[in-house]
């Protein structure tokens, strides 16, 4: 196989050099170890070796010549061994002297002409980062390292060699604590020094950007905080502002009340959770009656009858429609009139009586997938229950797991009129009753 | 404190431990007959006289049996320190070692522990191939085996120490040319790797490398003989102007890789050296871990300076083309330097 004899590079500045000499002529034999052609540098004249035995067959320099290190100069090949004619050996790899017309086509750069032949020069990944780091164009390096890589020193000396702009200690010591590279920068100081006002831009600079801000939003709808909307954005801002609210929150086993509510549809009494809830609180409210109150002024009423007001969401927002006597009414009546009272609600037909004197609120959300929530509670009245999705989940009953129909319930209440105490009691019970109706008869 | 060669230093340490805690015993062929050698390198010289030959136990040439018999004392609550005469023979014992030592602890949920100590003697040292082996690749490469590595006097006591000590099986490889045996059993062309033995206890800990030379460069790693060979390299290229780093590992499992890493993180290159032969070898090991957890601060490939892929010569002559030379390290290092 063919020996492409490379001129060897001596030292890492001397790139170009002179072939003084072949000691070989083209055709005849030489032997690996023995002098092949003597090179002169700047410093002094040295011999280098051939790198193979065979016979010379190729050569691309002559005496006077001025070379580059690292391109090939000469082939040793077998006697009768056939070169490919896109051997590189074709190739001139003389500098062509000044005056010299150009050969037609791009010139290729001085630091392209310095690599090996063959196209593909390797590089370390320790000089591949240190050269990103630099923004060394890896082109301009002369390969040093082991199977001509492209090694660190390469990099480095490179960069030694780029000319280093003068600057000011202060601004060095500034660039250095920041991590920046001075180098790359402009001065702007006397005869281009580069002073600390060039460092401190160049650092700030390096900051991250700040995050680009979307241009201003359009609204596509304007509401006017008016009329429904304006009364529920009044009063919850008043509630969340003035009550010390406070949400317990109990999960019940619904099994039964499921049961019951697929019995009586069964047996022909439709009705729904929110009923059979009213219907729960009612009892409820009767036993605890100090969660059945309202601030008043400076004093807290209690009051005897149990209205109970049932959230519903419309189109032009949420109405809370009240049931009166919500503890005397049958399930079915209590089923009735809540229909009703929806049906009123949501085609804007309630009256205000009808949506006002509740002492007692039933938020429901269950159908919306709502597991637990923080009801706001709707004022004066003390306390708001809210009802979550009844899901079927593994509960350990006794020693075993069984699929239970489970609900979270969660009671706000404000603090200022009745305490944990007597309110969790109150959830208790109301929990009690969701997981044991058949306690509602007795 | 005293200069100590690797067997005094040895031999001390096993008579330190025998004192200290009865249950550790010795077990091994011709460790304790009496006008023997003392084990087939003179560690075990004199303790059958002061122990007694309950706890200096000789037993036939047959390892498989006597590192049965270690692994089950082990488990049974006894700190043996078993002996095969050459490392070469760890292959008779081998099931006992890798089914059985290395994985009882791991199968048993931790119920069981298995407190072995393993001594073998590495290296060629013109007795041939069978008598010749650097086995360390082998036992590195089995989970629940610790293996250590001492190249000093002082390292060797204080790993043997803490090897007694170790609830888990520990494999610890001793170089003949680095033991300073005397008398009958002295090894041509020996090393000496005597040192400065403290008279106080100490523990050497497993686990920990140390940096036997700093240097800028390069970093070499050696184990056992080659940590000599990569110092005497190390000189002669500092003539140079190459500065390399010498590492010493200590132990080869659990590996101070972070010793290793961050040399290399600073000198770009490595360079393995090892007595075993090139391919499946502990070097190649070394070189795999350092490519893919430092490959960005590599300046030049990794090399490897190994014994080639054939059995250990018994030739002289020949043997000095196996084991690895001063100057195949240099070779190394300067191509790695990117001078060749």
């Amino acid at each position: 196989m063919a020996t492409e004899v490379l001129v060897p590079p001596l030292g890492a500045t001397v790139d170009t050099m002179t072939l003084v000499k072949w000691y070989k002529e083209v055709g005849e034999t030489v032997t690996q170890g023995a002098a092949l052609f003597a090179l002169e540098t700047d410093k002094a004249t040295l011999d280098v070796e051939a790198p193979a035995s065979g016979v010379l067959r190729q050569i691309m320099a002559q005496p006077g010549d001025a070379v580059k290190a690292l391109t090939p100069i000469a082939v040793i090949a077998a006697p009768d061994e056939v070169l490919a004619p896109s051997t590189p050996a074709a190739k001139p790899a003389a500098v062509a002297e000044p005056g010299v017309a150009a050969p037609p086509g791009p010139s290729p750069s001085p630091s392209q002409a310095a690599r090996p032949a063959g196209g593909r020069v390797f590089i370390s990944p320790r000089a591949r980062r240190l050269a990103e780091q630099y923004a060394v164009p890896l082109e301009a390096l002369s390969p040093s390292g082991p199977e001509s890589a492209i090694v660190e020193r390469d990099v480095r000396a490179y960069l030694a060699a780029q000319p280093t702009p003068a600057i000011t200690p202060v601004a060095r010591r500034m660039a250095e604590e920041a991590g920046l590279d001075w180098r790359q920068l402009t001065g702007s100081g006397p005869a281009g020094r580069i002073v600390q006002e060039d460092v401190s831009r160049a650092i700030e600079a390096m900051q991250p950007a700040p995050p680009v801000l979307s241009p201003v939003n359009e609204a596509i709808q304007t509401i006017p905080l008016r009329g429904v909307r304006g009364v529920i954005a009044e009063r919850m801002a008043r509630s969340n502002a003035t009550t010390a609210r406070v949400t317990l929150t109990a999960e019940a086993d619904a099994t039964a009340l499921v049961a019951l509510r697929q019995q009586l549809t069964q047996d022909g009494v439709t009705v729904s959770y929110n009923d059979l809830f009213l219907y729960i609180l009612g009892r409820a409210l009767r036993e605890h009656p100090q969660l059945n109150a309202s601030l008043e002024g400076d004093t807290i009423q209690v009051w005897r009858r149990i209205h109970i007001g049932l959230a519903v969401d419309t189109d032009r927002g949420l109405l809370v429609p009240v049931v009166r006597d919500a503890d005397s009414k049958g399930l079915l009546q209590l089923a009735r009139e809540t229909q009703t009272l929806v049906e009123r609600a949501r085609s804007g037909q309630c009256s205000p009586a009808e949506l006002s004197g509740g002492t007692f609120t039933l938020t429901n959300l269950g159908m919306l997938g709502v597991d637990a929530f923080t009801p706001v509670i709707n004022l004066p009245e003390c306390a708001i229950l809210g009802v979550g999705r009844i899901k079927v989940k593994p509960v350990m009953v006794g020693e075993r797991v069984v699929g239970r129909h489970m609900v979270w319930l969660s009671l706000s209440f404000d603090h200022r009129l009745v305490d944990g105490g007597p309110a969790a009691r109150f959830l208790q019970r109301v929990t009690q009753l969701t997981e044991r109706p058949h306690l509602l008869l007795a | 404190m005293a200069i100590k060669t690797i067997v005094e230093a040895l031999r001390e340490a096993i008579a330190e431990e025998m004192r200290r805690d009865p249950r550790v015993i010795c077990i091994g062929e011709d460790i304790g007959v009496e006008g023997g050698w003392g084990g087939a390198f003179t560690v075990t010289l004199g303790l059958a006289e002061e122990f007694g030959h309950e706890r200096v136990l000789d037993t036939p040439i047959a390892e498989l049996g006597l590192a049965g018999v270690a692994v089950g004392a082990a488990i049974g609550g006894l700190r043996p320190i078993a002996d095969v005469q050459y490392g070469d023979f760890l292959f008779l014992c081998m099931d006992m070692l890798a089914n059985q030592a290395a994985k009882m602890r791991y199968m048993s949920g931790g119920t069981l522990t298995v407190p072995l100590v393993m001594r073998a003697p590495v290296g060629s040292t013109r007795r041939g191939a069978q008598h010749a082996q650097s086995l360390e690749a082998f036992f590195t490469h089995i989970p629940g085996l610790k293996v250590l590595a001492p190249s000093t006097a002082y390292d060797a006591k204080g790993l043997l120490k803490s090897a007694v000590r170790d609830d888990n099986p520990v494999i610890i490889f001793e170089h003949k040319v680095l033991y300073g045996s005397k008398g009958p059993r002295a090894v041509e062309g020996a090393i000496s790797a005597a040192g400065e033995v403290p008279d106080e206890e100490y523990l050497v800990p497993i686990g920990k490398g140390v940096i036997r030379r700093p240097g800028r460069d390069v970093t070499i790693v050696g184990k056992l003989l080659t940590v000599y060979r990569a110092m005497a390299a190390a000189e002669r290229l500092a003539q140079e102007g190459i500065e390399a780093e010498v590492i010493d590992p200590r132990t080869l499992v659990p590996l101070d890789k972070e010793l290793i890493l961050e040399s290399v993180r600073k000198t770009g290159r490595l360079v393995v050296v090892e007595e075993d032969n090139l391919t499946g070898g502990w070097a190649g090991d070394i070189a795999a871990m350092v490519a893919e957890e430092a490959f960005f601060y590599l300046d030049a490939p990794i090399k490897r300076v190994s014994a080639p892929d054939v059995p250990a010569p018994f030739a002289p002559v020949m043997e000095q083309f196996y084991v690895p030379s001063e100057e195949r390290v240099i070779e190394a290092v300067k191509w790695v330097m990117g001078q060749k």
